[in-house]
């Protein structure tokens, strides 16, 4: 059974005032991702890999075609509904972490059970699992760009979500890091969670079950 | 983690922002505060004064205007006069007590200073004041005063001493025990010395008078007015005009803390159109993990509701004292009528519960807007600024 699923999708960005550039992100994507499964969606900077992931996880609507989330078109939910359907069951990791700076990193995760449905595990044993235990009073910016990754990892497990979506999750680290981090997600997916990543590292995609490329704003066969 | 606690972290995090936000929104309070306490204390002291006048009612001159009405409560010069033959006509009627004043501002020691022309025995047996040391008058014409005891006390005066009034050596007789009206705070001395001091021969300021049935009201005024062409005022009528002044006076008062209220709304409304700006890429991250727009509005305008109830208590705390200490200089230059306002401004649960009422709800109107911009950004606009 596919958990997510994508239908022909379109983006068009339109430009705004006098000299405004209108950009086709998207044209005609379709792809389908099984539960359990861990995918890869490759290409080059600007041909539409992280509007495509913004679309599956329904931060934005396309300008046409659908996305299923467990056979629900979200494309036609309202935005708080999208948001609800985030909190229930989608986690999000970006590639420039995107913490909340004022907040501790026990702080960022707390904040996002705030809206999770299903809260399995308190945030200490999320902050545990990603080996932070020690890092729980500190800010983002007293942590390096690994730490900040894993706890931006342990906060989009905070509703233990079906689904992990991550915008280039060791794209700002060291290989070090990047080593860390990967770990990190192949231990999720063994735990059963889907996880698709944007991502230009070759040894992600190399350990991925599915590779999808983006050039100009399709699919090409992979 | 909750609401509370995550607002509570957004508020203090631009520590001086918060600061100066809090400053604008608590000034604005503390005037509102410091103005409505002062307005009322001028009120309560003015009652007082009325009831230290110790008269039923009052005798004027004809026409006199309502500032001069108040002036006689609170115990300064008037400038209309009366004859003193109006004195002697009033005084033979029945069941009427009258004593005749002359009172006069003039300069004692280099401080304004209420001189009071009075007959001797009859003002004693009208007010029957107690002495806290000395001697009261023995005759109607000698050269000597009878003061109150703060006149005594802000002049450094004592018995025996000579006060000097408009070339005039008085000796100080007596010291007045405390009356708490406007007899503490003035220079008595006989009606005749005062009227030759002062130039005024034959003349009078106002009567006041005692009787003995106020429900025959009418009759006596229809009866003074039969034998002199003045005007009758009771003690509550008196009050009631000279409370409907200090009325406007006190509308103007409000009038300026509403300005002060209104600028703090938009010190506000800018702090937290900044903070949406600020931290529109946050409201994305917020919403992307799973928060609604409801969330976003709340937390916004838990946050601009928060600096209101800070401010409105902030307020509060420094308007009481400002109108502590404000309120006896105000006595001194601005108000006369408010000479002898004790300096302690009442402290009103009905007003601080207002105040913060008002600056919760000022400071919960200005954050509407803002906490609607920042939940209506979509989790892309905002993330991608």
């Amino acid at each position: 059974m596919s958990i997510i699923k994508t239908e022909n999708l379109e983006k068009i960005y339109k430009g705004k005032g006098k000299n405004a550039v209108t950009t086709h992100a998207l044209r005609g994507v379709s792809l389908e991702i099984p539960q359990g499964a861990f995918a890869c969606i490759i290409g080059k900077s600007g041909h539409g890999k992280s509007t495509l992931l913004n679309l599956i996880g329904g931060l934005d609507n396309p300008t046409a075609g659908r996305v299923f989330i467990y056979d629900e078109d979200i494309t036609q939910l309202s935005d708080n509904k999208r948001a609800q359907l985030r909190a229930k069951k989608i986690g999000f990791v970006f590639q420039s972490f995107n913490l909340l700076e004022n907040l501790t990193a026990l702080e960022n995760v707390q904040t996002a059970m705030l809206f999770a449905k299903n809260k399995a595990q308190n945030a200490e044993d999320l902050l545990a699992l990603v080996g932070l235990s020690d890092k729980a009073n500190s800010k983002p910016a007293q942590l390096s760009g690994g730490q900040q990754q894993r706890v931006a990892i342990a906060r989009a497990l905070a509703n233990s979500p079906d689904i992990l979506i991550m915008d280039e999750p060791t794209g700002n680290l060291d290989s070090q890091s990047a080593e860390e981090v990967l770990e990190h997600i192949l231990k999720l997916h063994k735990s059963g969670k889907t996880i698709i990543v944007v991502t230009h590292n070759d040894d992600l995609a190399q350990k991925a079950e599915m590779v999808f490329e983006v050039k100009d704003g399709k699919l090409t066969d992979s | 983690m909750n609401l509370l606690k995550f607002v509570s972290r957004n508020l203090f995090r631009r520590k001086g922002r918060f600061a100066f936000t809090l400053l604008g929104i608590s000034i604005g309070m503390a005037s509102f505060v410091a103005l409505l306490s002062i307005g009322g204390n001028m009120q309560s002291v003015v009652k007082q004064k009325a009831e230290g006048l110790g008269a039923n009612f009052l005798i004027m001159p004809e026409n006199i205007c309502i500032y001069n009405q108040m002036a006689i409560v609170t115990g300064e010069t008037i400038s209309e006069q009366l004859h003193y033959d109006v004195y002697e006509s009033v005084k033979n009627i029945d069941e009427i007590t009258v004593i005749p004043h002359l009172t006069q501002k003039t300069a004692i020691s280099e401080m304004p200073s209420v001189v009071a022309g009075i007959l001797p025995e009859e003002t004693m047996s009208f007010k029957n004041w107690t002495l806290a040391s000395g001697e009261y008058f023995a005759t109607q014409d000698e050269n000597t005063a009878v003061i109150g005891i703060n006149f005594a006390d802000t002049r450094e005066l004592d018995v025996g001493d000579t006060v000097t009034v408009r070339g005039q050596e008085l000796i100080v007789k007596g010291i007045l025990a405390e009356t708490n009206g406007n007899d503490d705070m003035t220079m008595f001395v006989p009606l005749s010395v005062a009227q030759r001091i002062f130039d005024k021969e034959g003349y009078i300021s106002y009567l006041s008078a005692k009787v003995a049935d106020m429900t025959k009201m009418e009759f006596y005024e229809a009866e003074i007015l039969s034998v002199a062409s003045v005007q009758v005022a009771t003690n509550d009528q008196l009050l009631e005009s000279v409370l409907s002044i200090l009325g406007s006076v006190n509308s103007t008062l409000q009038l300026i803390a509403g300005v002060a209220l209104i600028a703090a709304a938009f010190g506000i409304i800018n702090t937290m159109m900044t903070a949406v700006f600020e931290r529109r890429r946050e409201i994305g991250i917020l919403r992307a993990i799973g928060g609604k727009k409801g969330f976003l509005f709340r937390s916004f305008l838990l946050e601009s509701g928060l600096y209101g109830f800070l401010g409105g208590i902030v307020g509060v705390v420094v308007g009481y004292a400002v109108s502590l200490f404000a309120a006896p200089i105000i006595n001194k230059d601005e108000l006369s009528m408010l000479k002898g306002v004790s300096a302690q401004a009442d402290i009103d649960v009905q007003l601080v519960v207002i105040a913060v009422g008002v600056s919760l709800l000022i400071s919960i109107l200005s954050g509407l807007y803002p906490a609607w911009r920042a939940a209506k950004l979509t989790p892309m606009e905002a993330i991608n600024s």
